[in-house]
């Protein structure tokens, strides 16, 4: 640790010393320094992040820059009753190798992530659906086992990435992986695994073709190193831009920060509330009460995240504007006094270096806990293990974690997972919310379902089934050249960058 | 000899047979990583199955005995995140870092061996000082510190070279001398120590009586003799650098198998975790037979039995 603060240093003095006038991008190629390397790219299949297969597949629904579900490879769709929704194509669409697009292949690509025998890693996303029915070439009927108020929102994202049905039997998966071939803007050129991914515009898109002729995307884990590459003109764009890096970004010339504001996870602390003294509503208030929230965001995460009162985003479908819980300490300790506390209690807690910070913020939280009498002993396992005890139930009582709905931009995903009991992530049991998040998944009227959506949050802000801390921004950076402002739903289309 | 190398083989196998043990529980002894391989948003059920499909829910032992039957027929497994035989990912990235390893090795070999020669025949002057310096400082620098400090001197400053990245000679420079500096420094200490030490000996002395030039007895009688544990320490370094370069390989962006394996750690992907220590292993005691075999040929009163 101390050895990275060192070279943090060194490089922020030695680049103030470093001469500028670096080349700048070619109008035609953008280079993208990625911190994860890819390992395939079948959207059916995907084990990652959906970053670069977004630019080479379509769905039937895009989200649009303002988040709005708008016609992708359909041009329209419709509930035709509770469990059936029709999909009216778009006409004259190909796939990169000259494939047509057309129902079939939607048929193909839903079918084959729901084969059991596919073991698809992704088929949670889609498992409301029972199946799709070719009503003509064009036209196409998505069925659902159950009600399914979320299904345009599961057309939009992985793994309904459209698949072209003779390529892939052609080629077989494990080539597909490597070689992905789709309708979107871009098709896939080179892949040298751990180095980088290639890809050539794709001059017939449907949407018109794109006005960067080429795109790279390179792998460059270490952060200082990925940002050394930016200022040194070698790539264009960085995402994952650490917040103790961001100085480096701002004091030059020619390189930008793009700043997501609530971009990020949200970050709270898990509490198991199936055993004293985390049972009692009074306690979880009582300890939510004690966190300065404010004051972490603003000085251990130097302002790139924002307390939060509720786990979903302001992005999302359903959000509810509850103001954050302001600290009280007389408040807490008359809370647990009320418990049965008055003493407090000992009790262990983990938290994770994972996020922006999390052992800093994890032991500020410890102190604050501290002055309402409760004693924690605090560890910071290592990531891998760590994360595999949560859904194992292995974890502390009190346990960090974050959680994000960016792919669906719906409440859903920001509470179904953590909030339901017997979720392998829950560790909240409380019957009335369990029957408002399992009515919520079955009403199809938007209204009515945002209503329920906001009932939840309240019930959430009473019962305090986890502490919300905060919900992280997601930093990129960027040369001055490059037209990109970053997106709630952190992907990167490049068919929406321009260079000027 | 040749009873010699079948020992040796026979004790190799059990080493390896040892160190696939050791990995192999603790890795699945520490739980499964079943929930890690699906989105968040999979269910208990959902987890479950992909549990079963994986073989991950059958007892230990006969996820053992399956394993060792794969390797056996040359089979190390399908890594869990790539999909795609662990064995073959792990030989993809071999020449990227083999091809380090051997230049990295090279010029801090080249280098140690001037400075040591430099450092024990000057010894105690100015020059040995500034040897034992820079010897000094190639050991305590971290790698992390070397390795940043040299993108931004020669690629953000001078711009001569790219700050990361695999392809071109000029993509080889700093990741090379970021590794090579701690191995420049071992040889230069170990070469300088065992000369300091050879060049005491009587036959050295009698060698002076005999009026030899003094770089012919440095070379002939000193050098020879402190050349054994060189041949020794820098077969062992090899090996481990052929096992991956974790620290340069990340801050380089180098495609190799250092890299390969601390993505395989963080993703909990099991098969090539497994793929990765084996085969470190194996060139590990491959490179120590070398080395044994290497002490023979160097030095004739070593017998090799």
């Amino acid at each position: 640790m101390n050895t990275i603060k060192y070279a943090t240093a060194g490089f922020a003095t030695v680049l103030a010393l470093a001469a500028g006038g670096v080349p700048s991008a070619s109008a035609e190629e953008l280079i993208i320094g990625r911190s994860v390397s890819t390992t395939g790219m079948d959207p059916g299949f995907l084990r990652e992040a959906a970053t670069l297969v977004d630019n080479i597949f379509d769905t039937l629904i895009l989200r649009d820059q303002d988040m709005q579900l708008v016609p992708g490879l359909a041009v329209s769709w419709t509930a035709i009753d509770d469990t059936t929704w029709e999909f009216e194509l778009r006409e004259g669409v190909t796939f990169q190798n000259g494939e047509p697009f057309n129902a079939e292949a939607v048929k193909y690509t839903l079918d084959r992530v729901l084969d059991p025998d596919a073991n698809a890693p992704t088929i949670s996303y889609i498992r409301t659906v029972a199946g799709a029915e070719v009503v003509d070439e064009f036209t196409v009927r998505v069925t659902t086992g159950a009600p399914d108020p979320l299904l345009p929102t599961r057309m939009s994202r992985y793994p309904t990435y459209i698949v072209p049905p003779g390529y892939v039997e052609e080629v077989g998966q494990e080539e597909f992986a490597r070689s992905p071939v789709g309708t979107g803007p871009y098709a896939m050129t080179d892949f040298a695994p751990d180095e980088h991914v290639v890809m050539e515009a794709n001059a017939d898109y449907w949407r018109g073709a794109p006005s960067i002729d080429t795109v790279t995307w390179r792998v460059i884990p270490e952060a200082t190193a990925r940002i050394a590459a930016l200022l040194s003109g070698e790539v264009h764009l960085v995402e994952s831009v650490p917040a103790d890096l961001v100085d480096l970004v701002e004091g030059e010339d020619g390189v930008e920060l793009v700043q997501v504001a609530n971009g990020g996870l949200t970050i709270y602390f898990g509490l198991k509330m199936d055993e004293p003294p985390l049972d009692d509503a009074r306690v979880r208030r009582a300890l939510s009460l004690a966190v300065d929230r404010a004051a972490i965001a603003e000085t251990l995460l130097r302002g790139f995240a924002t307390p939060k009162g509720t786990q979903v985003g302001p992005f999302d479908f359903g959000y509810l504007d509850l103001a954050p819980p302001e600290q009280d300490l007389e408040q807490a300790r008359t809370l647990l006094a009320e418990a049965g506390y008055p003493d407090g209690f000992e009790i262990r807690m983990q938290g994770t270096r994972r996020y922006i910070n999390g052992a800093e913020v994890s032991q500020a939280i410890v102190q604050q806990f501290g002055e309402i009498g409760v004693q924690v002993e605090l560890e910071v396992p290592e990531w891998s293990v760590y994360i595999q005890q949560v859904p194992a139930g292995e974890q502390a009582p009190i346990y960090m974690l974050g959680w994000g709905s960016t792919q669906t931009l719906d409440a859903d995903a920001a509470i179904y997972a953590i909030f339901r009991s017997g979720e392998p992530y829950s560790t909240v049991s409380i019957p009335e919310m369990d029957a408002l998040l399992d009515e919520s998944r079955q009403v199809i009227d938007p209204a009515a379902r945002e209503a329920i959506l906001h009932q939840i949050q309240e019930l959430a802000a009473e019962q305090v089934p986890v502490i919300t801390l905060h919900q992280e921004d997601s930093l990129y950076a960027r040369r001055d050249n490059v037209v990109f402002d970053g997106r709630a739903d952190a992907r990167i289309p490049v068919y929406d960058i321009t260079l000027q | 000899m040749g009873q010699y190398l079948l020992n040796r083989s026979l004790q190799s196998l059990i080493v390896l047979f040892g160190v696939s043990a050791i990995v192999f529980y603790s890795l699945h002894l520490t739980g499964d990583p079943a929930a890690l391989m699906l989105p968040p948003d999979a269910s208990r059920e959902e987890i479950d199955r992909f549990r079963q499909a994986m073989g991950f829910d059958d007892p230990i032992l006969v996820q053992h005995v399956r394993y060792l039957a794969g390797v056996l027929q040359g089979d190390l497994g399908t890594s869990l995140r790539f999909q795609r035989p662990a064995l073959e990912l792990v030989l993809e990235r071999l020449p990227a870092t083999a091809l380090l390893a051997v230049v990295a090795m090279a010029w801090s070999t080249a280098l140690g061996f001037v400075f040591g020669v430099v450092g024990a025949v000057r010894r105690d002057t100015a020059v040995d000082l500034i040897v034992r310096v820079i010897a000094l400082s190639g050991q305590a620098v971290p790698v992390f510190w070397l390795g940043l400090l040299l993108i931004i001197v020669f690629a953000l400053r001078l711009g001569w070279l790219p700050t990361s990245g695999y392809g071109d000679l000029e993509h080889l420079v700093l990741p090379a001398i970021t590794l090579g500096a701690y191995y420049m420094s071992a040889v230069t200490r170990l070469v300088r120590a065992n000369l300091i030490e050879a060049l005491a000996q009587d036959y050295v002395r009698t060698a002076r009586a005999k009026g030899l030039s003094a770089w012919r007895i440095v070379i002939r009688h000193g050098l020879r003799n402190a050349l054994i544990p060189v041949v020794t320490v820098q077969g062992m370094y090899f090996a481990a650098l052929l096992g991956g370069a974790l620290i340069t390989e990340i801050i380089f962006a180098w495609p190799g198998i250092g890299r390969l394996a601390v993505q395989a750690i963080q993703n909990r992907d099991f098969p090539l975790v497994q793929a990765v220590v084996l085969f470190a292993a194996v060139v590990f005691v491959v490179a120590n037979l070398l080395v044994d075999i290497a002490y023979a040929i160097l030095n004739p009163r070593i017998r090799l039995s």
